[in-house]
């Protein structure tokens, strides 16, 4: 006994954790530990993890968004072919770009000439913002939609860039900004987990790190959904007879239970006990989320379900599906890209085929989310971020490629707070350069928290010693995009 | 001598920079004489024992150490003052209490080294002295560093009348409403102490010019008067906060912070109404426009309900609201102001259960009901939580009935009734919402001759209606 003791006394590790919940669907149990805010401090489920946590609880002033929308468009899209046309990469086209300016090293180091738009762009909306060809539906949307072409990266190289983004930090291991926004918010739902990711085929360079909880508890991870039959390993029951699962959960909770009584209140078999229960209720929640029936044949033509690619269709799933998660209270979505024939939107060589390829998957669902969102009044309360790590180059790799360019990078914010049909920052004349309103990832971070409510600057998590934030020591709020 | 020559010479005009890089390591070397001669005074007590007596043979390299430290501190001050950014009578004060102190140093150091016996307590006065004017010199050093009130701002009033200084000033309280606002005290007046009172103040006093009181500002600077009143272009105050930000004139100075359009637009309508230095600023005929930017100086375009602080809601409503299927959420952190979802809920609510919601009247500001099966008698409850700012009632089986319940809701900002059966009554309701900004009617009942009729009767509202 006094050995048992010994070791029930230790602090669990998130693996050991892990381990006791392993019957089946234990890691996503341990996800929804996140109950409702609880408005007194103390009994909250969230306590049985890290009683000291929920003092980080909840909005530090009124939030405009309640749930954030992240659309990743992997590889970098290129900025100069979509939302940053630039007439003289026409005029100067074929010509030799290192005549015209300085030319950083890039990643293949293999720059041949600059390299003019395949594409035509239009103006749109009653803002008139110019859109290219490659998204003729994303471009009904511009006036919801505030631009921002001055985004920059500290790194060129996608893994680097994706941690980055993901976590504020190029190196592997800090906590997703999902995590973070999670941890200082909560999640509304007791049954579906508050950080999810809707993975669309393609896992980005960096792998699940990038959806990592770092030093945060176990419990902000982000929770990974296919859209499909099964969207959660194991969420179907193997148990024939639906009775005897219950049996067994009972079975062991009553041992569960007799073991508290025996060695007093301790916090891993008491989290044990409802991570089960709770794991128990996702098998009914997680069905019902991932099943369309509800939803009208107007709604998912909207979404592009009756596309005749199939990317489109399985995009247009995957935007459905984060639509029905932020009515059930889910805090933070990424939806990564689908895997077209054309690799993600990385186009070394061959930009206009794989840009189109890439482009058609994800731009009717995209538009579809963001009209269906404001029908039912929720783009009110979402935020929708669509962004790559970074951008492309002017000039082309080989003959019709473009390479990283960490230097400039288009992307766009809609929804809560946002002001629809604004225009920010500016690239230089090739859209090589940021020349006006640099905004910093940090800078990005910064804005999706102060959306939510928190201010960026105070939550923090003691690590190492130090008590550390998403945004580092930097990060401004973008206020000239806030409506 | 020649250090008396170097110390009267005063500020000279341009000092070049390594003098005055030298000089901002006054800060630290003062710290040394400080710290020896408090050392050696200390010293002096304790050979007074017996068991320290051995001591009495070496307390001379104490006086030499401060003294020459002192000497060093002096230096570097006067370096320091010659950038002339400081109080001059208490830099004259400083300085000569400064050089005092080296010289009473320098005598201790040879009397101690020369053990020369002085009457009549005669060093023990002496020591006292340096003690003294070591903490004098310090404490003016303070001042001169962090301005004469540094001291004492936080101490009580009984101290503060002990050294002379005015009660502790009452902030003044945060306009709440309009009317309430005095156009120097709580519009003018800010905005210099935010951002001018820094470089004009009383001990530093750029420019001659002092912007701490009304009497002080309207004393003007080096050039003469900065306000004019009725004329903004006669006065320099004016100009320099309208100059363009690069000009050299441009105030504030050094890259500070400019006012915003706002501010400069108050001040230029401030003086043009002659200045006046109290009095009501809705006394004053102030027009539309000026209103307007002062309510969003003062804050008081946003709604508001936030000015005003709500209890904590009882714990008891919460736990009965919660256990039937309501999750309430904070929504700030320095109030109480709530937001209650019902839509996540898998059991249903009953009107009587309803009735507790009445109970968070002050503090529910957002209420979501989306999809949760509530019908028009829902609606009259609802229709008395007058603080609510946005309501979803989407995708319920709501009809025109109903909604005529809503019609009090001053302060609803979002209202949802997609897929509702709402439509006629629309027109007679939403027009009485005046702080509407959106509304929801997609799968609605409504038609467009509705919305055209509404969009017409407020143009700033926004409708979702396809
Ligand atoms: C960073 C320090 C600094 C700040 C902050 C600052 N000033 Fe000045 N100010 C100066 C200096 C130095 C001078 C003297 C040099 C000159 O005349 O330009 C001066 C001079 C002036 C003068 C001219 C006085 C005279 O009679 O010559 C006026 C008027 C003035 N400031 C107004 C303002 C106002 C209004 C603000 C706030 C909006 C402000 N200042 C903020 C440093 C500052």
């Amino acid at each position: 006994m006094s050995k048992y003791h010994n070791f029930m006394q230790k602090p669990l590790s998130r693996r050991e954790m892990l381990d006791i919940c392993k019957g089946g669907f234990g890691s996503l149990a341990l996800l929804s530990l996140l109950g409702p805010l609880p408005l007194s401090c103390g009994q909250s489920e969230r306590s049985i993890i890290n009683p000291s946590s929920n003092l980080n609880l909840g909005p530090h002033f009124l939030p405009k968004a309640k749930s954030i929308i992240f659309l990743y468009m992997d590889g970098g899209v290129s900025q100069v072919d979509s939302f940053d046309p630039k007439p003289r990469l026409t005029k100067e086209n074929g010509e030799d770009p290192r005549k015209k300016f300085k030319v950083d090293a890039t990643q293949f180091d293999n720059v041949g000439k600059i390299l003019k738009s395949p594409w035509e762009f239009k103006q749109y909306g009653e803002c008139g913002m110019p859109v290219s060809e490659l998204f003729p539906h994303i471009a009904t949307c511009v006036d919801d939609i505030a631009l921002i072409r001055s985004m920059t990266s500290q790194f060129p190289e996608h893994t680097n860039a994706n941690y980055f983004l993901h976590t504020g930090s190029g190196l592997q291991g800090r906590p997703s900004m999902g995590s973070w926004i999670t941890y200082g918010l909560g999640s509304e739902n007791k049954n579906i987990p508050g950080y999810v990711v809707l993975d669309g085929g393609l896992i980005p360079p960096g792998g699940l790190d990038n959806f990592k909880n770092g030093f945060l508890p176990a419990s902000y991870q982000a929770s990974i959904l296919r859209a499909g039959p099964q969207p959660i390993a194991n969420i179907k029951p193997k148990e024939s007879i639906p009775n005897l699962q219950e049996q067994k959960l009972s079975f062991i909770k009553a041992l569960d239970k007799k073991q508290l009584a025996e060695i007093g209140e301790v916090d891993a078999v008491e989290s044990a006990i409802s991570n089960y229960e709770l794991a128990y209720k996702m098998q009914s929640s997680i069905p019902e989320l991932t099943e369309f029936k509800e939803e009208s044949k107007a709604t998912k033509k909207l979404y592009g379900f009756e596309s005749d690619d199939p990317h489109t269709r399985g995009y247009a799933a995957q935007c459905l599906l984060a639509r029905r998660l932020v009515e059930r209270g889910v805090r933070f979505i990424e939806l990564t890209c689908p895997k077209v024939s054309a690799d993600r939107w990385d186009q070394h060589g061959n930009l206009k085929d794989g840009h189109e390829k890439n482009a058609h998957a994800v731009d009717q669902p995209i538009a579809g989310l963001l009209k269906d969102l404001k029908s039912r009044g929720l783009l009110e309360e979402t935020l929708v971020v669509w962004t790559g790590e970074f951008g492309r180059t002017p000039f082309a790799q080989g003959s019709n490629g473009r390479d990283h360019n960490p230097s400039a990078c288009s992307m766009w914010m809609a929804g809560a707070g946002i002001k629809g049909g604004t225009i920010f920052g500016r690239t230089d004349e090739y859209g090589y350069r940021v020349i006006e309103n640099e905004v910093s990832v940090h800078d990005l971070h910064a804005t999706m928290m102060h959306l939510m409510g928190i201010n960026h600057e105070h939550l923090t998590f003691r690590f190492g010693g130090r008590d550390i934030r998403l945004t580092d020591v930097h990060g401004h709020v973008i206020k000239d995009i806030l409506a | 001598m020649e250090l008396s020559i170097l110390l009267n010479t005063g500020v000279t005009e341009n000092p070049s920079d390594i003098l005055i890089f030298f000089g901002r390591i006054h800060p630290l070397v003062v710290h040394f004489p400080i710290g020896f001669l408090i050392l050696a005074a200390l010293v002096e007590i304790t050979t007074k024992w017996a068991k320290f007596q051995p001591l009495k043979n070496y307390i001379h390299y104490l006086w030499g150490l401060g003294s020459i430290s002192a000497l060093f501190a002096i230096l570097f001050g006067y370096f320091l003052s010659l950038s002339g950014d400081y109080n001059e009578n208490t830099v004259f004060l400083h300085k000569w209490s400064g050089v005092a102190l080296f010289l009473f140093s320098s005598i201790c150091y040879y009397i101690s080294k020369r053990q020369i016996k002085l009457p009549f307590y005669g060093k023990s006065i002496l020591i006292l002295i340096i003690v003294f004017t070591v903490f004098y010199t310090g404490h003016l050093g303070g001042n001169l560093t962090h301005g004469s009130t540094y001291l004492f701002e936080y101490a009580p009033n009984s101290i503060r009348s002990l050294v002379g200084m005015p009660k502790k000033e009452i902030p003044r309280k945060k306009v709440t409403v309009l009317d309430s606002a005095d156009v120097y005290l709580d519009l003018i007046s800010p905005i210099m102490n935010n951002r001018c009172v820094s470089c004009h103040n009383q001990d530093k006093k750029k420019g001659d010019l002092d912007l701490t009181s009304y009497a002080n500002l309207m004393k003007g600077g080096e050039n003469g008067d900065v306000i004019i009143p009725n004329d903004t272009e006669a006065s320099d105050f004016y100009r320099r906060i309208t100059l363009p930000e690069s000009h050299d004139d441009f105030m504030p100075s050094e890259g500070k912070k400019p006012l915003t359009k706002n501010e400069v637009l108050l001040i230029g309508w401030w003086i043009n109404n002659n200045a006046p230095s109290n009095g009501y600023f809705s006394q004053l005929n102030p027009d539309k426009e000026i209103i307007s930017k002062v309510k969003n100086i003062l804050g008081l375009d946003k709604n508001s309900l936030f000015n005003k602080k709500v209890s904590p809601p009882k714990k008891e409503i919460i736990d009965s609201l919660s256990n039937q299927g309501f999750i309430l959420n904070k929504l700030m952190k320095d109030n109480y102001y709530l937001e209650a979802n019902f839509s996540l809920s898998e059991k249903s609510i009953t009107p009587k259960g309803f009735e507790t919601i009445l109970q968070l009247k002050d503090q529910l500001i957002w209420l979501n009901l989306n999809h949760s099966n509530i019908t028009d008698e829902y609606l009259m409850k609802i229709g008395q939580l007058e603080n609510l700012i946005k309501l979803n009632v989407s995708r319920n089986n709501i009809s025109d009935k109903g909604l005529m319940h809503l019609s009090d809701l001053q302060n609803l900002e979002s209202l949802n009734l997609y897929e509702t059966n709402v439509s006629d009554s629309l027109l007679t309701v939403i027009p009485k919402l005046i702080n509407l900004k959106r509304l929801y009617l997609s799968g609605s009942k409504a038609n467009d001759s509705i919305i055209n009729e509404l969009k017409k009767k407020n143009e700033k509202l926004r409708i979702i209606f396809d």
